[in-house]
């Protein structure tokens, strides 16, 4: 029972970092209808961009490799919509889908050029902290996160209901033509959604560094995935929903590594997932009537 | 001269790989299971030829069937969603016949070595072709008797009836649906033939590379299983074809003297494609 | 018109007899020069360019006439995938390259050497008759496939044989071993199964358990506290660099401290001290090459102005090539451009018949099967560097 309660703690922590993933997925499909293939690598991106402050300024506290990551990853938010949305007419889903694939690989191979593919060190604030409660461990590192986390969606909420952004944002989500008629630019909310998401993603992108103690290009591929999986299951646009399931993925996977060992892991987290969109395609927290 | 009919052998594989997706494609559905059924093809015949010791058509025939009872079974209930939902949904699923393989030992003693698939290992020496004496020019003659075949029956399917059928359920499903077109068989039926397609190129795939193992099916083989067709075009097959020459022949292949910057512009060129044909190298403005 | 015609015939049989006089050996390398591999394809193009430059500036090599030819490499980057592994040997052979070293990945050397004709000879057995000459792709057992691939990679089962006998009477106190494998890689996995598990339970140690991870994991919350439940005095880590690093530090979180750690002869590189050096001082690790002798600081000062840096895979690259060299000379390799398969079945002959060669470290026995029982060393994670702790040999 010990070992079930401390693998489900743990799981939920580290599921903090894809609820950070998760939430960046969620807004972009919220506003524009489309899938960001390329979020997860671009918030790794904006992460080993942070790293170029040590390099400029060696021994610097983390706090500033963060900020860095922070900026770089709203710098590359923009050049991701200008590559992959902008000249791309709206209708056309698939078409974006493929040019985000493209970033996808394009910004993984830029990586392992400037890295070599190698494994860099990256810093972490409170990584020594652990927590005792009873006889369960706590890592402080990963409740950091997860009060990032939900900072972060509560900064975004605040931004999309308390601001002019907002609800350009929210009109334009919602009928994008009629937003237009009201005289609302909406390439311009389409790029700034992409920059607020891309800040959003390198710090995510440098919080998941920070978790792992290491970046890697390996990383990228299962984050895109459990991106995905969080965005649906959060429910399309939802983001305190991208949160909580977030948190569950995280969950469910200690759980079956417990019972199961890895090899199986994945495989039940999937069977799983497969069956709770096959049967509940709302997602968890699924109005009645829920739209397409 | 090998080398061409090496290289012909992979675009004859990836081209049904692709048009397995192609024909989902123009349901209106975006699945990413289509590297499953490959490696549920690439498994099957490959068990057959090595361990119950099959010819190779009828090999590669049970690949196809296997792939197909698979991709019926599967349709019924993922398409019950779409969009993103059923993104996710194959995805999942495409990733749990992965790591199911991942898991599956089979191995029975044969003149004196363990033969057949070995969980992470992987399933090596299925050398039908070498042990047969095929040259790597009649092993490409072969596969592609299978895709211009399968090209051949898609490009009629295109102008038939059924072919309408399909692409008047990817338009505009509430449509269809009012016209009297039954979505669940039309979805349920291209994805059974998607399915058939993929295990046939599976089943080639195990026998031309005689290695393979779960990371052959991984999430990235789906994304290009999508990526053909989406390049290329949704107006014929001869887009997904074009696509598959545009990534292997010349991306991978044809850039190749370029050393490193081949990587760097493998994806930068598929964002411009994108950019610059959104509806792919072959397709029409319809929407 | 005739002038231009004489003028031209001139040239050409001039060029015709400049290439008659500078014959050149065609030796293709190959390896994964894209993702998260891309450092293993770089290391080795850097050291094979490296060794046949030095050949080169000695004169080169001599052919069957008596005759001096200089090496010429070239490098392809197989991505780490099956399809384009093939690809690449197909391209190989039908250029006039005499033999391929490589690949990087053991999941590009085993559909490869599928491809290769199992047995010489063989006339119903159409596959690919080229010599390949491994040099990274260290899973074991791999080059029994066929009888056309040689390896001259390390036999981890030696080296952890002797890793963990030499435990044995440095640490007499040390009784259990627990290992940690990443699952999903052909190699880490059969390292640890059929190697370190085996070899450690020969030399008389009560293997615990194992906890298991996959190649891409990032949370090793659960394995890492089976490990600390285990309470072992070694702890053996059958993991590529990234998720060694991962693990390490969660073991550092969790207070983890074995008295003696090992790790993946694979991760005896750069990487691992480059991801976390401070989490994995004191590792102890078994590696074919360290720069000790005069020979391995040569060959790593000179493939490091190839920009390539000096490991037991790149150097086994280096070796490869000054293996071939004596392999041209003593088979006598015509080096004309109309006897490419007669040279290559020279080269598989004369490497089929080696019983040692020439290595870094020392003397390399080469077995009945095409696989290489290289000289080793034990070295050790300290202050972000890898120190020699002990030569066995």
């Amino acid at each position: 029972m010990l070992d079930l309660l401390q693998a489900i703690s743990d799981g939920l922590l580290f599921g903090a970092t894809y609820a950070l993933i998760g939430i960046g997925f969620t807004l972009v499909f919220g506003v524009m209808h489309k899938l960001n293939l390329s979020y997860a690598a671009a918030s790794i991106g904006g992460a080993y961009c942070g790293l170029l402050v040590l390099k400029v300024a060696a021994g610097a506290p983390a706090g500033l490799v963060f900020f860095g990551a922070f900026v770089a990853g709203g710098v590359i938010g923009w050049l991701v919509y200008v590559a992959c949305f902008h000249f791309i007419p709206l209708s056309n889903p698939l078409a974006t889908l493929m040019s985000t694939v493209g970033m996808l690989l394009l910004i993984d191979e830029i990586i392992v050029h400037v890295t070599a593919g190698m494994p860099q060190n990256y810093p972490a604030m409170f990584d020594d902290v652990m927590l005792h409660v009873g006889g369960y461990t706590l890592r402080g590192d990963l409740l950091l996160v997860f009060f990032l986390s939900v900072l972060c969606m509560v900064g975004l909420l605040a931004l999309l209901y308390r601001t002019k952004l907002g609800l350009a944002t929210r009109a334009v989500s919602q009928q994008a033509v009629a937003a237009q008629l009201c005289g609302i630019r909406v390439a311009r909310v389409n790029a700034m959604t992409f920059i607020v998401t891309g800040l959003l993603g390198g710090v995510a992108g440098a919080m998941i560094g920070a978790a792992v103690g290491a970046l890697s290009p390996l990383l990228t591929a299962p984050l895109t995935v459990k991106g995905l999986i969080v965005t649906v299951i959060g429910g399309l646009g939802n983001i305190p929903g991208a949160i909580i399931a977030g948190l569950l993925v995280g969950g469910f996977e200690n759980v079956f590594q417990l019972y199961r060992g890895v090899t199986e892991r994945d495989f039940y987290v999937m069977l799983l997932l497969f069956a709770f969109l096959v049967f509940r395609p709302g997602g968890l927290f699924a109005p009645k009537g829920s739209r397409d | 001269m090998d080398f061409y009919y090496g290289l012909a052998q992979i675009v004859g594989v990836h081209t049904l790989l692709g048009l397995s997706a192609y024909i989902v494609l123009l349901t209106g559905q975006v699945s990413l299971a289509q590297a499953a059924f490959f490696g549920i093809g690439a498994y099957t015949a490959g068990m057959l030829t090595v361990l119950a010791g099959w010819q190779i058509v009828p090999a590669l025939g049970g690949g196809a069937l296997v792939g197909s009872a698979t991709a019926c079974a599967v349709g019924f209930p993922a398409l019950r969603v779409k969009g993103l939902m059923l993104v996710v949904a194959t995805l999942a699923f495409g990733e749990g016949v992965r790591l199911f393989f991942f898991n599956f030992d089979y191995q029975v003693a044969k003149g004196g070595i363990k033969v057949g698939p070995l969980g992470g290992e992987g399933f090596r020496q299925i050398r039908y072709f070498p042990e047969h004496g095929w040259t790597t020019g009649e092993v490409m003659l072969f596969i592609w008797a299978f895709v211009l075949a399968a090209m051949a029956a898609l490009w009629w399917f295109d102008r038939s009836r059924y072919g309408a059928v399909l692409r008047a359920v990817g338009e505009d499903e509430l449509a269809a649906q009012s016209v009297g077109v039954n979505l669940t068989a039309v979805k349920v039926s291209a994805m059974t033939i998607g399915g058939a397609i993929a295990g046939l190129g599976g089943g080639i795939y195990a026998h031309y590379t005689t290695h393979i193992e779960h990371s052959n099916f991984n999430v990235l083989v789906a994304t290009f299983a999508l990526a053909y067709p989406i390049v290329g075009g949704l107006s014929n097959v001869f887009g997904t074809l074009a696509a598959v020459i545009f990534v292997q022949v010349f991306l991978i292949e044809g850039l190749r003297d370029l050393g490193d910057w081949r990587n760097l512009l493998f994806g930068a060129l598929i964002i411009l494609a994108m950019n610059l044909r959104p509806h792919g190298l072959f397709g029409r403005r319809s929407a | 018109m005739k002038r231009i015609a004489i003028a031209l015939a001139v040239s050409l049989a001039v060029s015709g007899a400049a290439l008659a006089q500078e014959k050149t050996i065609k030796i293709a390398g190959f390896g994964a020069k894209t993702g998260a591999v891309r450092s293993f394809g770089v290391n080795s193009e850097a050291a094979l360019l490296a060794a046949a430059d030095v050949i080169n500036k000695q004169g080169g090599v001599r052919l069957a006439d008596g005759s001096k030819a200089k090496i010429a490499v070239e490098f392809y980057d197989d991505r780490c995938t099956a399809e384009e592994g093939i690809s690449i040997i197909r391209r190989i052979a039908g250029t006039d390259a005499i033999v391929a070293v490589g690949p990087t990945c053991s999941n590009v050397a085993e559909p490869l050497f599928g491809i290769l004709q199992k047995k010489v000879d063989d006339k119903s057995d159409s596959g690919l008759q080229m010599p390949i000459f491994t040099d990274v792709a260290v899973k074991g057992g791999l080059a029994k496939i066929s009888e056309w691939s040689f390896r001259n990679v390390p036999s981890e089962w030696t080296m952890y044989s002797s890793l963990f006998y030499w435990l044995k009477t440095r640490n007499p106190g040390a009784q259990t071993v627990y290992g940690g494998v990443e699952e999903d890689f052909a190699h880490s996995r059969a390292s640890w199964y059929a190697v370190m598990k085996d070899r450690a339970e020969a030399n008389g140690y009560k293997v615990l358990g194992n906890s298991k991870w996959l190649l891409n994991d990032s949370n090793f919350a659960t394995q890492v506290r089976e490990m600390k439940n285990a309470n072992a005095d070694i702890v053996a880590i059958a993991a590529h660099p990234f998720t060694t690093c991962g693990v390490l530090k969660e073991m550092q979180r969790q207070g983890v401290k074995p008295k003696v750690l090992i790790g993946l002869t694979s991760s005896s590189s750069m990487e691992t001290l480059q991801g976390c050096a401070k989490q994995a001082e004191g590792i102890i690790i078994p590696t074919s090459f360290a720069p000790v002798t005069k020979e391995g600081k040569f060959a790593a000062e000179t493939t490091a102005k190839f920009k390539g840096a000096a490991d037991l895979h790149s150097m086994a690259a280096w070796e490869n090539m000054f293996i071939l060299k004596d392999v041209i000379e003593s088979e006598k390799v015509s080096g004309n451009k109309g006897e490419v398969q007669a040279d290559r079945r020279k080269i598989r002959d004369g490497l089929a018949k080696l019983k040692q060669t020439k290595g870094l470290l020392g003397i390399t026995k080469r077995t009945e099967d095409r696989e290489a029982d290289k000289p080793y060393l034990f070295v050790q994670a300290t202050k972000g560097e890898w120190k020699v702790l002990h030569d066995p040999l």
